[in-house]
């Protein structure tokens, strides 16, 4: 009788491990794909980001969606401006070469 | 008048470089020469200025958009000098009527091989403004291709 109660216990407390053992297993595959719908919700993320960049870099976009419907003449001497610039840029920088002056950020409308 | 191709010249020697060439006037929004020309003459800037331009596609036209501007005392169409002698740019005389010497090539070739003192300066001085046309233009590439790096790279 002991015996069996004995080998009742440990079936009882083995039925527990392994219970414990399998609610482990379930739980950590869970939460693997847990893991998975995180990096699934990374993926959408990163399309998102994409198209608030771009949405953010619409900014620099207008003035090209805009020369679009601007007179050609009007186009062409923002072109000229931009040219302008970009010389007085350059002139500066052959008069006292440094990387700053190399890239310094332009004011030309044209490409801002 | 101080032309920049003769820096550094004797006012003798000025004066006998400028008898090689004829002046020429040209009418505001007259093209002095076109891209592809034959390039057979060199030409210092007297007075007004000279827009030089490019063709480009804009809306499916082509537009010649400017590149640069040559003021008096300036020199222009130095492919005069350079094989395969063509001009590779087109020059235009800006809002006013601008002025000109035009300097035959081959009068200067000759006038440079028997006056090599002179003909040295000369050279020197076109070396300077090749020099700093390409400089300049080094730059602005540079700067564009910076632009396009940072919009490619955002």
């Amino acid at each position: 009788m002991e015996m069996l109660l004995m080998g009742l216990c440990m079936a009882v407390f083995g039925m527990g491990i392994a219970a414990l053992a399998f609610g482990a297993a379930t739980r950590s595959g869970p939460s693997d794909s847990a893991v998975q719908p995180q990096v699934s919700l990374v993926k959408p993320v990163a399309p998102a980001r994409f198209f608030s960049d771009r949405a953010t870099a619409t900014p620099t976009v207008p003035p090209v969606v805009s020369s679009g419907q601007v007179p050609i003449e009007v186009l062409l001497l923002q072109i000229e401006n931009h040219v302008r610039m970009e010389q007085a840029a350059a002139e500066s920088f052959l008069a006292f070469p440094t990387h700053a002056l190399l890239h310094s950020k332009t004011t030309s409308p044209f490409v801002n | 008048m101080t032309h920049e191709l003769l820096h550094g010249l004797s006012s003798a020697e000025v004066e006998q470089v400028l008898k090689l060439g004829k002046r020429l006037i040209v009418p505001s929004g007259t093209a002095l020469f076109l891209l592809g020309d034959p390039a057979d003459r060199l030409f210092l800037t007297e007075r007004g200025r000279i827009r030089l331009t490019l063709p480009m596609q804009v809306r499916g036209r082509e537009e010649d958009v400017f590149v640069e501007e040559r003021s008096p005392g300036q020199t222009v169409g130095w492919s005069a000098l350079i094989p395969p002698y063509r001009f590779t740019l087109t020059a235009t005389a800006s809002l006013h009527e601008a002025e000109v010497i035009a300097l035959p090539r081959e009068a200067l070739r000759e006038y440079l091989a028997a006056h090599p003192a002179a003909g040295y300066k000369i050279a020197l001085n076109l070396a300077v403004v090749i020099g700093h046309r390409l400089q300049l233009f080094q730059t602005m590439w540079v700067r564009e291709m910076q632009r396009t790096v940072e919009v490619r790279s955002a």
